[in-house]
């Protein structure tokens, strides 16, 4: 049952904005309707009826949800938001242009030097190196989430922090992943066309399995502890 | 809706200052507490309970801290400022002004 008052009200905050100030006040909101439901069985209500007096005596809630517009904890500003994509999609941009250079080396090695390899390995080499930057901006994009301000003392910090750490690792797990099949797929196009051994090199993809497996591992490992 | 609890509703914020004069308080607490000296006939609505206390503290006339209740959810407890204080005299003379001046008209 008192699963039920919290779900009902965690209900009627899903409106609400993702401040510090609403989050304390559905705590309070939801200690409060405990006790009260509390009270009435223990004077003999049904607990069917106690659950829908609680609920029917909390009143509209959304006017309350005005005051609580503050600066928000969990999102991130607008400003880091834009410039978080913004960074993304140039690492993309970038990745796209150093696989364009080495097809356009390729290009150029096969239809103006006939022997030798020189140009497709000069194209390989470059698109590496290029790949670097984007790489790095991904990383940096994943870490760019504000970190949480401790100064303010409540109940609900230590949930918050906990929320807060959560989904900062996910983001970093997310983006190592993006990175790690980027990358297979990169190595896998790269040494296919290099060796043009296609009957071997699609063993690369089992490469970027294991990656993700140790990184799953990693990050479970480190839950744990 | 009668007019005691239009009236009730108007004045929450003096209410919820009396209440604090005695003692630290939650929000359940009031509720009860203002049930108990209406004989179970009046109750305010969570939302509204809430933000009047919601107005009080902006304004500096209350206070918030978490309690350290060992078993179950925390409480939320206000506490009165010497702000407060004053607030709920200068309401309480204008509301003997207003009580006077109505019964005045009424009768």
């Amino acid at each position: 049952m008192k699963e039920k008052i919290r779900k009902h009200i965690n209900g009627l905050f899903t409106e609400a904005p993702k401040t510090r100030k609403a989050m304390e006040l559905k705590e309070e909101m939801i200690q409060n309707t405990i006790e009260k439901y509390e009270d009435l069985v223990s004077e003999g209500y049904q607990e069917a009826d106690a659950l829908q007096n609680v609920i029917d005596s909390i009143g509209d809630v959304t006017e309350l949800f005005e005051d609580l517009k503050d600066k928000s904890l969990f999102t991130l500003p607008e400003k880091d938001r834009k410039k978080k994509a913004g960074m993304t999609a140039a690492a993309v941009g970038m990745y796209i242009f150093a696989g364009a250079v080495f097809v356009a080396c390729r290009v150029i090695n096969d239809m103006y030097f006939y022997m030798g390899s020189e140009m497709g390995m000069l194209g390989f080499a470059l698109a590496a190196v290029l790949c670097i930057p984007p790489t790095c901006m991904l990383v940096y994009a994943a870490h760019m989430y504000p970190v949480y301000n401790k100064k303010e003392e409540s109940l609900v910090e230590v949930y918050k922090e906990a929320a807060h750490a959560s989904s900062q690792e996910k983001a970093v797990k997310r983006s190592i992943s993006l990175i790690i099949w980027m990358v297979t797929l990169l190595v896998y196009f790269l040494l296919s066309f290099f060796t043009m051994r296609w009957e071997l090199t699609w063993l690369m993809i089992f490469v970027g399995g294991c990656a993700q497996a140790i990184l799953n591992l990693v990050f479970s490992l480190r839950h744990d502890s | 809706m009668s007019i005691t609890s239009d009236i009730l509703r108007g004045h929450t914020e003096a209410i919820i200052l009396a209440h604090l004069l005695e003692q630290d308080s939650y929000g359940y607490q009031i509720n009860k507490d203002i049930m108990k000296k209406t004989d179970n006939r009046y109750e305010l609505k969570e939302a509204t309970l809430y933000s009047a206390f919601r107005r009080l503290e902006q304004a500096g006339y209350i206070r918030t801290y978490w309690g350290d209740e060992t078993v179950g959810a925390r409480r939320r407890y206000y506490s009165i400022t010497e702000e407060g204080r004053q607030a709920y005299q200068s309401y309480k003379r204008d509301w003997e002004e207003a009580k006077s001046t109505i019964d005045q008209l009424l009768k």
